[in-house]
């Protein structure tokens, strides 16, 4: 029994950490998209990208799986390019994880992004740095605290999510379940002390999170 | 008017019409100096400098510095900012709160080739920054940030400075702390200023050259001297004060006097730490310049210059009347009422005597 | 050519493991959590052939296996979402069967007085509050409403009944004494050291809880899945699922 926490909690970790590294690159674009740039259809991307914090999660799930399962458009485009399956296995658990944490990632960027002072880009390009110099070198440092918060909400997200990832993975035994299925499946099956066991686990984990981030942002005060 | 076709740094056609106002402006400034783009907030003063700048790309403009086209709508022409040889100097500093202010001052300098070789030392020297080089921004006071502002733009080895009322945002005591910094600056400096202010005290002590914008048009453009002398600027700017530039040729440290001379002649003013020999900008108002027939002998004016009356404009509903004076070659404006160049039946060519308090001289 | 020889060398070596061991994916009603977990590997000692798990809820398993989840067998916990995927083809003809029987108990508070003896105690003043089912989603709720129904009690205990979102809060809510009484199946009785079963719903009372089993129609190894089901209805299974507290189907 031991062994199997043990085993459940380093998955948790991994996909969660797996998760919330795959939608860092995306997410910090779109926040800066939307903060910065006028384009057709933002509102709509925007509506589409908050719709996980909106709808329930097993809603969400249900859309993933009819997207990504084998006779969704996604799914059959995966396994035909790639030999990919991705529902039922622990990839759909680092898929549910990613969606459902991306709108708090990518709302954290966007207000970091429009907190910072335009001027100060402005400065940087007169004196002669190119657009993505000035990304990179002014508007990402300048951001890094609430792009920094917000990675920890998406990973926080991440390691208790639920809802949709019970409905696109399913709870394998050994494979699929994360520290928040393990603990609805014990609960299920009467076994309370071993849900309580789980549940130290993830009020540990969370309280490391948030201490940590707190520890970086006291590190680098902006 | 332009006299400076052949020394122009900056041609610029600039039109842009925004929500309502209308930007238009045909400019051919001087490649030396200080020029003074001077107006009230929101006369386009500063979309003016974006402009030059490429912050704002504002179609149908026509921008050339020093031969060089950077923007030629018409040619479908437009250097990028980071490709235009400027320093930016703007209202809040906007020195980058991660970086200390050494890294401040490097930021541009590995960035872009400098236009023209840049001394450093002399310059962190000159504007007083050695001993910030360590410190962060934002324990930096609004006059010590706004040098190193400076500072930063100009170690860049720009090609045309570009300042966008740095002082504004100072306090009057930071004001008079920075002041002597730029005038130090205005006399070593090689490349060409771009000053925009709102504010006549600044214009006045730094300015050569000056453009008058209001509703987004100019209204007056020229030397400073005797564009602030003209007779036909609106209302609103009448009474920003003129300039005279001249040496000191004596000191009375008794009295702590000195009496400075320019083309048209010497004044005496008080003023207790300045040189024989040294330069020097005063500013006069011209309601504090009064007018006499003859040079009258007792009097507590110390000022007595001969002049002749170069023109007349009425003002403040036909209650005033600007008298423009011509004293010595120098233009000079009084400022009186009607009645009383009724009774002294003044017209354009009389010789008078300009009457100036030494205490309305200001420095 | 180098290359090409180890790929067939590879692609045989898979052939042999698929032949040898197969692995099928076999999504079960969350109830037999326990009771699979002892006979999963108990089988593949026996056969070589492993078997992974989905376990959910059998509304969610359905609606999984019909978005295409990569299941091979289904073990549902009512005829309801069997007959939906039979329905729908999506189940392999000829190979469900029904594996399963439960029933449902009438629980207490283990520390409570016994006031309440059976089912006709319940419109008493006994009992206060009867936690179920809700009726119209939980398979238990609906199976204790039919019944009460039958019994011609459900008109006096309707105004006393808590309905709640699945069986786990049921015997929790008679476990921690916030309802007097409650109607579970006498698997989850069982699980709880809280609770005593007061009463009985004999099976040939017409209550129906039955636990269907069938291979998924798009399983790629329909014969192993067909295997394993036959392996469940055998007495080494039998006894297992036994000792969970589930009946033999008649």
């Amino acid at each position: 029994m031991p062994d199997n926490i043990v085993q459940i909690m380093f998955f948790t970790l991994w996909v969660a950490a797996l998760g919330t590294a795959c939608i860092l690159p995306p997410g910090i674009l779109l926040g800066w998209l939307l903060a910065r740039k006028r384009w057709p259809g933002k509102t709509v991307v925007e509506t589409i990208v908050a719709l996980p914090l909106v709808i329930p999660p097993v809603a969400t799930g249900l859309i993933l799986l009819k997207l990504f399962g084998r006779r969704g458009p996604l799914g059959r485009l995966c396994e035909q390019l790639f030999g990919l399956e991705i529902v039922f296995t622990w990839k759909a658990v680092v898929l549910a994880t990613a969606v459902m944490s991306f709108p708090l990632l990518v709302r954290a960027a966007r207000v970091a992004f429009e907190e910072i002072d335009r001027r100060l880009e402005d400065a940087a390009g007169t004196l002669g740095a190119r657009p993505l110099d000035v990304f990179f070198s002014i508007t990402l440092p300048l951001a890094r605290r609430g792009l920094l918060a917000g990675t920890v909400l998406a990973f926080a997200r991440a390691l208790g999510e639920f809802g949709a990832t019970v409905m696109i993975a399913g709870m394998i035994p050994g494979e699929t379940i994360t520290l928040s299925l393990g603990i609805y499946q014990h609960v299920q099956l009467g076994e309370d002390s071993a849900a309580l066991g789980l549940l130290g686990i993830s009020v540990a984990l969370a309280f490391a999170a948030v201490w940590g981030s707190e520890r970086l942002l006291r590190k680098h005060p902006a | 008017m332009s006299t400076m076709p052949d020394t122009a740094l900056l041609r610029t056609r600039l039109l842009r019409r925004h929500s309502g106002f209308t930007l238009d402006v045909d400019l051919v400034l001087p490649g030396r100096g200080v020029t003074a783009l001077f107006g009230h907030s929101g006369s386009g003063k500063t979309t003016c400098l974006r402009i030059i700048a490429g912050l704002e790309r504002a179609p149908g403009c026509h921008i050339e510095v020093n031969g060089e086209v950077w923007q030629d709508d018409a040619r479908g022409l437009f250097v990028p900012m980071h490709r235009r040889a400027i320093g930016y100097v703007f209202q809040d500093a906007a020195l980058f709160p991660h970086l200390n202010v050494a890294q401040n001052l490097a930021y541009g300098k590995t960035r872009r080739p400098a236009a023209r070789p840049v001394d450093d030392r002399a310059l962190i020297t000159l504007l007083g920054i050695d001993h910030l080089l360590n410190r962060q921004p934002a324990s930096l006071s609004g006059g010590e940030r706004q040098r190193v502002a400076i500072a930063r733009a100009l170690l860049a080895g720009p090609r045309l400075l570009l300042m966008d009322e740095p002082l504004a945002a100072l306090d009057l005591a930071r004001k008079r702390e920075i002041l002597p910094y730029l005038e130090r600056l205005h006399t070593t400096l090689e490349i060409p200023v771009l000053y925009v202010s709102h504010s006549p005290d600044e214009v006045v002590r730094l300015a050569d050259h000056l453009v008058i914008l209001d509703g987004g048009r100019v209204v007056a453009e020229g030397p400073l001297t005797t564009t602030l002398t003209r007779l036909d600027l609106p209302t609103t700017f009448a009474d920003v004060g003129m300039v005279i530039e001249g040496v000191v040729a004596a000191c009375d440290a008794d009295y702590r006097m000195i009496t400075l001379d320019f083309p048209g002649g010497s004044l005496r003013l008080v003023h207790d730490a300045l040189r024989v020999g040294s330069k020097l900008r005063v500013q006069i108002k011209s309601r504090d310049v009064s007018l006499s027939l003859h040079a009258a002998g007792d009097t507590s004016i110390l000022n007595v210059l001969p002049a002749i009356i170069t023109g007349e404009t009425m003002q403040g509903d036909g209650g005033h009347v600007l008298v423009g004076l011509d004293i010595g070659g120098v233009p000079l404006n009084a400022r009186i009422t009607r009645m009383s160049r009724d009774q002294l039946g003044l017209k354009i060519g009389h010789r008078v005597h300009a009457q100036i308090k030494a205490v309305s001289v200001l420095t | 050519m180098k290359p090409r020889l180890f790929l067939s060398l590879l692609a045989g070596l898979c052939l042999a493991l698929t032949a040898s061991a197969a692995e099928i994916t076999v999504f079960a009603a969350a109830s037999l959590t326990n009771a699979l977990a002892e006979i999963g590997p108990a089988y593949t000692a026996a056969t070589g052939d492993t078997v992974r798990f989905n376990f959910g809820s059998s509304g969610a398993l359905a609606r999984q296996i019909k978005e295409g989840a990569p299941a091979d067998a289904f073990l549902s916990a009512d005829q309801l979402r069997a007959d939906q995927l039979e329905k729908a083809g999506l189940l392999l003809p000829g190979t469900r069967r029904t594996l399963l029987a439960n029933t449902l108990v009438l629980i207490v508070n283990k520390d409570a007085p016994a006031a309440v003896k059976g089912f006709a105690d319940l419109p008493g003043k006994a009992v206060r509050r009867l936690a179920i089912g809700e009726p119209k989603t939980v398979p238990a709720g609906t199976y204790a409403k039919k019944w009460l129904q039958s019994q011609k009690l459900w008109s006096g205990v309707i105004d006393k009944c808590v309905p709640l979102d699945n069986v786990r809060s049921v015997l929790a809510a008679v476990e921690t004494g916030n309802a007097d009484a409650g109607l579970v199946y006498k698997t989850d009785a069982l699980i709880s050291k809280h609770v005593t079963v007061v009463a009985e719903v004999p099976l040939s009372d017409g209550l129906d809880i039955t636990y269907p089993a069938a291979v998924v129609k798009d399983s790629r190894q329909p014969e192993a899945a067909k295997a394993f089901l036959d392996y469940l209805s055998g007495p080494k299974s039998r006894e297992t699922f036994a000792r969970y507290g589930f009946l033999s189907p008649n």
